[in-house]
């Protein structure tokens, strides 16, 4: 280590003690939240579950226990290097199914692309225009269909991985930054359609989470699925694109109304040249402007690196950055003067995520009651949290991972919009609700018509219906016709749909199903065995009130209420005919998981 | 214009506006390109400007000497010639946005470069209804629109009725959750969870007796549970409906898409007025298209639109008076940035639905663009 870098480590950390100081000695007046150190005396054994709660995606009681016993600096110490829990499975790296060959590369933006140029090449995606025969694009077009599916297919098999890497980790907090950035950085697998591309930034997201924002930026802006999310590939100097120069400054770093359309144009003018190569980055010097660019109020022959540089020496970017990475660990209420006291601390920390972590993590106001559950779970760590709760080491096939947290309002590598998911409050309606719900009882009482999404996807009724008729042994054209409303006049929409006659896109769709199937391998689909019996038995719970008082301790952040803990008893004793459990009988279980739907059923269960 | 500038006004339960009638607003999140959607053919400026994804003549379904539809609207051109279609020209405001998300902010909340707590739906609803009335607002979403927060009602939001069904699992669980004072995540929740229990069972019901009389297309986005939902009686007055995912945003080779895009969004509009006539239940509503910002008149280097100003906004129903209103933006003028300078608040569109339609006083919702745009809507 050099003593240059020695130096400026050592600098960083007095900079962040002396602003720490400063801080504690302003406490004085009305603070909100407060930054201040907690004191060691004060840790408790609710402070290491809110910890790991908020920093990963809970533990059991016995892992809580443990990390209460390191106190307070070493078990912060340990979620943010890893090692505070227990590994519940080796970790290995994505299998892929091989579904990728090079001719998919570059891939056309649309089907009509491909067809138009495939018209005049004699050829496209590596197969060659047939001739003498109908339909002579067909191939074509199956295979495009193909990729698309497959794709889309792989991407699920990629979230699979991950969660399951989220539940088993002993460095959940590794995981949980990278959910976070998956959010704050919010490319689609729609748009992408590249699962290599989803997979490499997410691998970027876990790597780099927790070091430098600022290296992060830069990092994705270089991603090959950031690139094409956003457009980059079309970006030249005759033809900037303001998109991604925009939504660097909106989304990612400043926030909307912190520059000017002017900075806007002049920006998209430094990222001239950047573009995708296959899964690689590369600067084409030839498309970029190097002319001079006046940037907030620098000016320069400026390039897209020096664009971040420039954008990180804002006080803006930090109070951005720092106070979205609040909302995320600890609450959505943040308050102006908190928000750029947050900004401080991450400004003086280099912008290292670790670091300002470290200090959120180990002040006192985390630990307050205003912010000790009263966070409102996000899907994916409703899923993950149950699970690691229950001691269950690998993520369910049955209820799909994929299809349960999107009913709940969030599926991986498919956020909403490049605003990612909004946070809090937002998380709850009615029908979202009843999903968190559902979610219980289909761990709890799987559905035994479960049908695998990855084999039978619920959005191709209409392509089971065109394979079900040329099965009948109707012609390709009227077994492509879709299925209208009897009676009804056929909408313009439906004519549409299978008009070229060189080749036929519902025929191709029903194919490319069919290819993606051949070569997209399966998610395991195992049904968790649960035994809430030994569960009990193991805790010695003996009467009603035991059993509540065991889940409500292993599996809420709130204590419930007196009224509402009365029922709760009063309801269990009604499922098992008595307010004591008979574990010689063996005859509880079910009333047992009843009770653990109607349970985590509750509002306080939503919260963490 | 700051936040919750009009929370002045004293909630008085005076004006309740005219409750036998339905408002549907139908967002197409993403800016759709008005452009390619009403075409001025006419205009060779407008081909100047697009030489590559210009719509050509020979291919506009033609409604005057002007203007004519993208060809596949042809279930807007329908409504067009029952004139129960009119399309207000150059809706927008000052110092435009061209973020989806501040853009959105400002026409969800009904006040242009500023905010509100509430949406501009939402405090329609509480002026229909200053005391809490079950089911006046339903959303169909995933994921409530900013549009319908009221300050009084909890909307219904839901997407996929079949999931409503298995609600009845946790029906016996009558008032277990105690209400707390103070608005916290989780009292916020605990409320959620008690309307949530109601609404369940009407949806469910809804949506299992819904028989469409008519075709929707091949992607209805939501219409069909607004006339499920209709048709089964409920208090419902205002429904909002999105096309989701930003799908109108159509930076690149948009030719194709924004035509099919175009299809299924006139297919299911004319399939439900159709639906909702077949049954004598279309006088009563009055539906709004809008979309958060129009696209740049000039075509980007990608055979797609970028970001843009000024755009139509459409009003919808038989008591409409089909026709264009406004004054077109002059493609020949535009500013700097080679935009659109807007030529009518977008405001003034709410305004008509609130005053012509819904009886209310616009001065009660919004802050600007109270005027009304005459003659739309004759009750």
């Amino acid at each position: 280590m050099s003593l240059q870098l020695i130096l400026r480590i050592w600098f960083r950390h007095l900079s962040l003690a002396l602003l720490l100081a400063f801080l504690a000695l302003g406490s004085a007046r009305p603070a909100n939240f407060d930054l201040s150190p907690l004191n060691k005396n004060d840790w408790t054994l609710g402070h290491a579950k809110h910890l790991l709660e908020r920093a990963g995606f809970g533990a059991t009681y016995q892992e809580i226990n443990r990390v209460y016993r390191l106190g307070p600096e070493q078990a912060v110490q340990l979620i943010l290097k890893g090692g505070a829990i227990e590994r519940l499975a080796p970790f290995e790296e994505f299998e892929h199914s091989g579904i990728f060959d090079q001719s998919l590369d570059p891939f056309p933006p649309s089907r009509p692309a491909l067809t138009a140029a495939a018209k005049i090449s004699g050829e496209g995606l590596g197969i060659k225009v047939r001739e003498g025969v109908n339909r002579p694009l067909q191939p074509i077009v199956n295979k495009f269909f193909y990729w698309l599916r497959a794709s889309r297919l792989e991407t699920d098999r990629v979230v699979y991985w991950w969660a399951n890497e989220m539940l088993a980790t002993d460095h959940p907090l590794k995981e949980k930054i990278a959910l976070f950035w998956h959010g704050h950085f919010a490319v689609n697998e729609d748009k992408v359609r590249d699962y290599r591309k989803m997979l490499g930034m997410l691998n970027l997201l876990r790597k780099h989470g927790l070091g430098s924002a600022e290296d992060l930026v830069n990092l994705v802006a270089k991603d090959p699925a950031m690139l094409v999310f956003l457009d980059a590939g079309v970006n030249t100097k005759n033809a900037p694109n303001e998109n991604f120069a925009r939504e660097i400054m909106e989304m990612f770093t400043l926030g909307d109304g912190k520059y000017s359309e002017r900075d806007v144009r002049e920006g998209a003018r430094a990222f001239t040249g950047w573009e995708v190569e296959g899964l690689n980055f590369n600067f084409a010097s030839t498309n970029h402007d190097n002319g001079k660019k006046t940037f907030l109020n620098e000016t320069g022959s400026f390039g897209g690196e020096d664009i971040i540089e420039i954008i990180f020496e804002q006080n803006e970017c930090g109070d951005f950055i720092a106070s979205k990475l609040f909302t995320f660990f600890v609450t959505e209420n943040v308050p102006p003067s908190l928000r750029s006291q947050l900004g401080e601390i991450l400004r003086s920390a280099d912008y290292d995520v670790s670091e300002f972590l470290e200090t959120i993590f180990l002040s006192k106001g985390f630990y307050s009651e205003e912010i000790v559950g009263q966070r409102i779970k996000g899907p994916v760590e409703l899923m993950v949290s149950t699970y690691r709760k229950l001691n269950i080491s690998k993520v369910p096939g049955n209820p799909d991972f994929n299809t349960s947290s999107e009913l709940m309002g969030q599926r991986l590598m498919h956020p909403p919009t490049v605003a990612g998911w909004a946070m809090g409050k937002s998380w709850i309606n009615p029908s979202l609700l009843f999903e968190r719900n559902n979610f219980i009882l289909e761990l709890v009482f799987p559905d035994i018509g479960f049908v695998p999404p990855d084999r039978a996807p619920p959005f191709i009724r209409e392509v089971t219906n065109v394979q079900n008729r040329l099965r009948e042994g109707l012609p390709v054209s009227a077994a492509t016709a879709p299925t209208g409303i009897e009676g009804g006049m056929m909408a313009e929409s439906n004519k549409n749909a299978d008009r070229d006659e060189d080749f036929n896109t519902r025929l191709g769709s029903m194919r490319g199903w069919q290819m993606a199937l051949e070569r997209v391998r399966p998610i395991d689909r195992h049904v968790p065995s649960l035994d809430f019996s030994g569960y009990m038995q193991k805790q010695n719970v003996n009467t009603v009130v035991e059993a509540v008082n065991a889940l409500e301790r292993d599996f809420f952040s709130l204590r419930l209420g007196k009224e509402q803990r009365n029922k709760l008893v009063d309801y269990l004793t009604t499922l098992l005919g008595s307010n004591r459990l008979n574990y010689g009988a063996n005859n509880s279980e079910s009333a047992l998981r009843e009770f653990f739907h109607k349970m985590l059923s509750l509002p306080e269960y939503q919260m963490g | 214009m700051g936040l919750s500038s009009l929370s002045a006004f004293p909630s008085v339960a005076s004006s309740t506006g005219n409750n036998n009638r339905i408002a549907v607003i139908f967002e197409l999140s993403g800016g759709n390109d008005g452009l390619n959607t009403h075409i001025p053919y006419s205009d060779d400026i407008y081909y100047q400007l697009r030489p590559k994804i210009g719509i050509r003549e020979e291919d506009v379904l033609k409604l005057d000497d002007a203007y004519g539809f993208n060809k596949s609207m042809k279930g807007m051109l329908n409504l067009w010639k029952k004139n129960q279609l009119a399309i207000v020209k150059g809706c927008g405001y000052e110092n435009p946005s061209f973020s989806h998300f501040t853009s959105n902010a400002y026409m969800h909340s009904g006040v242009p470069n500023g905010g509100h707590a509430l949406g501009w739906v939402g405090r329609v609803a509480d002026e229909l209804s200053p005391e809490f009335r079950d089911n006046l607002i339903v959303n169909i979403a995933a994921k409530q629109s900013p549009a319908v927060v009221s300050g009084v009602h909890t909307p219904i939001v839901f997407q996929d009725p079949e999931r409503f069904r298995k609600f009845e699992w946790i029906n016996n669980f009558e008032n277990i959750s105690e209400f707390d004072s103070e608005p916290s995540n989780l009292s916020f929740v605990k409320k959620v969870a008690a309307s949530a229990k109601q609404t369940s069972f009407l949806i469910d019901e809804a949506w299992k007796n819904f028989r469409p009389t008519s075709d929707y297309g091949i992607v209805p986005f939501g219409l069909q549970k607004v006339a499920a939902c209709i048709k089964a009686g409920f208090d419902t007055q205002l429904y909002y409906v999105s096309v989701p995912n930003n799908l109108f945003d159509t930076h690149v080779s948009q030719g194709p898409l924004h035509s099919r895009l175009l299809s299924y969004v006139s297919d299911t509009i004319s399939g439900f007025f159709a639906d909702l006539a077949n049954d004598g239940l279309d006088q009563n509503v009055v539906m709004l298209v809008y979309s958060e910002f129009g696209r740049r008149p000039g075509e980007n280097s990608n055979l797609g639109t970028d970001h843009g100003t000024a755009n139509d906004m459409y009003l919808i129903g038989p008591k409409v008076s089909g026709g264009v209103y406004g004054s077109p933006p002059k493609l020949d003028q535009l500013n700097q940035d080679g935009n659109m300078n807007f030529t009518t608040d977008f405001r003034r569109v709410y305004s008509t639905l609130i005053r012509d339609w819904l009886e209310l006083k616009p001065e009660r919702i919004l802050s600007g663009g109270l005027d009304p745009i005459e003659a739309i809507i004759s009750s």
